[in-house]
């Protein structure tokens, strides 16, 4: 544990420089602003704020049944699908509140992709399952299409192991190939902000190492929301940090911070593994 | 230790007597099928696929009503395929409460009904205020016979496909009916396909139901408005006849018709099989 | 089809908390529709079912009254018709196959979940589950030309030898042995049904927790044992519901009773004597009913009759499955 920790501050120190020589702040691309939460009569959130910046990687952390999972769910709407759900407050994409009525499900899906906990190919080929996601929303010539299949894929990293099977059965993949084809069946629509839920924790360590380095490459483009069980991974991987408990955003802040210093006693604990 | 033995005499009594029932039931099934073999076998020939049904005397066959049972058998999953699809997807996507529980009820009570009132229900419903009997009726009675089928293993398979799927497809922006028609249906489509194989087994093999609405004919018919032969009641007509031929005819089609319908059933198992294992 | 949105339907659902925000997909709903369309399909062919067999029925239960269900003459000729004769034989060939097929299941269950080897259980399942498969008519054929002669030779005069001397029992076993007759319709009746019951005991045996069977095993307790005092108790109720589920099957059953019942329109107390049930008269009577007589409707009256037993045995029988193990 003291291993991992050292060398956890030492990326987190080369993060920090990386930061600071990059200069510029990240404009604010999701506010979330007084959230609370409800499984019919239960209240899962507790009147959370944040500001999660833009081409940034925001990791939530946080023990077994702390929230995080759930404000994920709340930023696609994803809640919606099921009846007694409830979200109450404002979530601003781009200054839009999008828990307002007006702002149809579908269409606000398209914009923030979602990349879940256990892969989740489609039961059809390699190219239908990242066709399928491009086809819901925009008519596309034969070639545009074959254009941002190889696109997406060669942006999860996964093109040279498929180029010369994409109409074979995307079931057949391993598991670490399944979950960066749904990463690339998320980014084939162009969104803007891409959600993880716990993306490598089905995966093994070589698997995980993979996506970890994508997530890194992706938020040029994409904002970047990450649920993750694993500390290392959110030190590894994110620039800004929340930490939940029990429906509560403790702490948030820069992602060295968070590790190195934080400002709240539970957040230490939990950090230097105390519980959780 | 006496007790003990006892206890353990009894174990072993139990066990011979569970052995020896299910040897009993393996015995049925094998003097079942070789009554068929060694009976319709003999009465087996070409022709019988090839003439159609003739009067006592003449070398007739079974063409007709093998032709005519594939015709209903077909336009009755056509007509019902659909409808227990949509059905079963209501069920399994739609449907809550009470309104659903009720429908689930009917659809087992349909599932279960006694096949000949389907037969006296399309009898009164299509037969007697229309043309009479025709292969309509008939097809529509083994429509009402297939339909619960579908709808229950429409249900059934659908509730077995993981929810993570189901939100992949809706986080991409997917429409409901997208969800269910590109995703839904098809990660089920292996048990669906089974139930539905299993259904046409059932419904190619029902004789009560055709009795009063396709009714059978002699010859061949492909009009859907006139009565036609199927190879259930031709065989049910055959075999209560006194003429030795076509008793042996009527062996000849029991035997066609159970090789099709266990190989149906038989198929239905090898095609849930793979798909079974990749589902976990 | 053509959907506008004030027919849209209001069922509460997933698709509709989709498009509670005001936005509705118009493929959303035309597809919407269609589910619904479906489902409420579904209840108006049962409706339909219900209405036409007690709408064709209904004359002969106004001419008959209630004696209908009662009066066992059945005369075509006097136009007079009863339900007795039927109701009688439906019953009971449906009693002796549950006798038959109950204990046997119960056995071929036990063996199929416990006795057998591990690597014998499915094929054996397999083979037992094609039994089910086999169409009711090649049953019929089967028991009328084979089962039957070996009745009348056999196993009847055996019975009798058996079961003649002691009194009141000896005269369910006594007369002719001619072989189609109700004895047979039950036999019959049994081997259809016991597949049926079987898969379904398999499928509640084998859901009994095995913590509980192995907590029994603990302290010493043999397989029968383990059986009788866990799994038995365990699964009473959802046995009792299989057991009605298939009665429900034995009561409507068609072609394989009306080959081997014997179609004679009396009561006796042997079980030899032939008789009628519900379903086979109706089968073997109603190419001679022409639309409009009496028969017809008194045909149709048997036919309503018949649903309401099998819908009062399934209605009890999903009371006691809950998990809906039929099929």
């Amino acid at each position: 544990m003291n291993i991992e920790l050292s060398e956890m501050s030492e990326q987190l120190r080369q993060r920090r420089a990386a930061a600071i020589d990059d200069g510029r702040e990240a404009a604010t691309k999701i506010s979330i602003e007084a959230l609370d939460f409800f499984y019919g009569d239960s209240k899962a959130l507790h009147t959370i704020d944040m500001k999660i910046p833009e081409k940034r990687v925001t990791a939530m952390i946080g023990p077994s049944g702390c929230g995080k999972s759930t404000l994920l769910r709340v930023l696609n709407r994803m809640y919606d699908l099921y009846p007694g759900q409830k979200a109450v407050g404002k979530v601003l994409l781009d200054g839009e509140d999008i828990l307002s009525p007006d702002v149809p499900a579908a269409a606000l899906r398209r914009r923030v992709g979602m990349v879940f906990q256990k892969p989740t190919p489609f039961p059809m080929s390699i190219r239908d399952n990242i066709a399928f996601g491009i086809k819901l929303g925009e008519r596309v010539s034969k070639s545009e299409l074959d254009d941002r299949i190889e696109w997406s894929l060669t942006k999860a990293a996964l093109w040279n192991e498929v180029k010369d099977r994409l109409h074979s059965s995307a079931v057949g993949l391993s598991g670490g190939q399944q979950q960066r084809l749904c990463i690339a069946r998320t980014v084939a629509v162009k969104p803007e902000v891409v959600l993880l839920d716990e993306p490598t924790s089905a995966l093994d360590p070589i698997s995980t190492a993979r996506i970890e380095e994508l997530i890194d490459e992706l938020k040029s483009e994409f904002t970047i929301v990450i649920v993750t069980h694993n500390m290392q991974q959110a030190a590894r991987c994110s620039d800004m940090t929340g930490f939940f408990l029990l429906g509560k955003l403790i702490e948030f802040g820069q992602t060295s911070d968070i590790f190195t210093a934080p400002k709240d006693e539970r957040t230490q604990d939990y950090i230097t593994g105390r519980f959780g | 230790m006496k007790m003990l033995d006892r206890r353990l005499l009894t174990d072993r009594i139990v066990r011979i007597v569970a052995s020896i029932l299910a040897l009993l039931a393996l015995v049925l099934l094998a003097w079942i099928l070789w009554t068929l073999v060694w009976r319709g076998a003999t009465a087996l020939s070409l022709s019988v696929f090839t003439e159609p049904t003739m009067p006592p005397g003449r070398n007739g066959g079974l063409a007709n009503a093998v032709v005519g049972s594939l015709i209903q058998v077909a336009i009755g999953l056509a007509i019902a395929t659909p409808i227990g699809l949509l059905a079963g997807t209501w069920l399994a996507e739609v449907g809550r409460g009470r309104f659903a529980d009720a429908v689930r009820f009917v659809n087992d009570v349909l599932l279960s009904a006694p096949s000949i009132l389907i037969g006296l229900f399309v009898y009164e419903l299509l037969v007697k205020p229309f043309a009479g009997f025709s292969a309509i009726a008939g097809s529509a009675a083994l429509a009402v016979l297939i339909l619960p089928v579908v709808v229950r293993a429409t249900e059934d398979m659908l509730r077995l496909v993981p929810g993570s799927l189901r939100e992949a497809a809706f986080a991409l922006g997917a429409s409901h009916h997208s969800v269910v028609v590109h995703v839904l249906w098809r990660a089920a489509r292996a048990g669906i396909v089974t139930g539905i194989l299993l259904a046409v087994a059932r419904a190619a093999g029902e004789t009560a139901p055709l009795l009063f609405t396709s009714l059978g004919n002699l010859g061949w018919s492909f009009d859907l408005d006139k009565p036609m032969a199927s190879l259930p009641v031709t065989i049910y007509q055959y075999a209560g006849s006194p003429f030795d031929e076509w008793v042996a005819l009527a062996w000849a089609g029991a035997l066609v018709i159970t090789v099709g319908v266990l190989a149906l059933n038989i198929l239905s198992r090898v095609v849930l099989a793979p798909r079974g294992k990749a589902s976990k | 089809m053509t959907v506008d949105s004030s027919t849209a339907p209001t069922v509460s659902s997933v698709a509709a908390s989709l498009t509670k925000r005001g936005h509705v997909d118009v493929g959303d709903g035309v597809f919407r529709f269609a589910l619904n369309a479906a489902a409420v399909a579904v209840l108006v062919i049962l409706g339909a079912i219900v209405v036409l067999l007690f709408k064709g029925g209904f004359p002969a239960l106004k001419e008959f009254g209630l004696g209908f269900f009662l009066s066992t003459d059945w005369n075509p000729v006097t136009e007079h018709y009863g339900a007795g004769v039927m109701l009688y034989g439906t019953l009971i060939t449906s009693l002796i196959a549950m006798v038959l097929a109950f204990p046997a299941s119960l056995g071929i269950a036990l063996f199929l979940t416990e006795v057998a080897p591990e690597r014998f259980r499915r094929p054996i399942g397999t083979a037992i589950q094609l039994l089910a498969a086999i169409p009711s008519i090649i049953y019929g054929m089967w028991g009328f030309f084979v089962v039957s002669p070996l009745m009348a030779s056999t196993v009847q005069p055996f019975l009798t030898s058996i079961f003649g001397p002691i009194p009141l029992i000896g005269m369910l076993f006594s007369g002719a042995p001619v072989g189609t007759g109700i004895l047979t319709a039950g036999l019959i009746l049994a081997l259809m049904i016991m597949p049926f019951i079987t898969a379904m005991f398999v499928e509640i045996f084998t859901s009994v927790p095995p913590v509980l069977k192995e907590a029994a095993y603990g302290v010493g307790a043999t397989m029968n044992e383990v059986f009788r005092a866990v799994t038995i108790p365990y699964g009473r109720t959802a046995l009792v519901g299989a057991v009605m589920l298939g009665l429900g099957r034995a009561l409507g059953e068609t072609m394989a009773v009306t080959f081997v019942i014997g179609n004679a329109n009396r009561i006796a107390a042997t079980l030899y004597s032939p008789g009628a049930s519900i379903a086979s008269t109706i089968a073997n009577e109603f190419p001679e009913a022409g639309p409009g007589s009496m028969k017809l409707h008194a045909l149709l009256e048997l036919g309503f009759s018949l649903f309401v037993i099998s819908f009062l045995v399934l209605a009890l029988a999903r009371a006691l499955v809950r998990n809906r193990m039929e099929g």
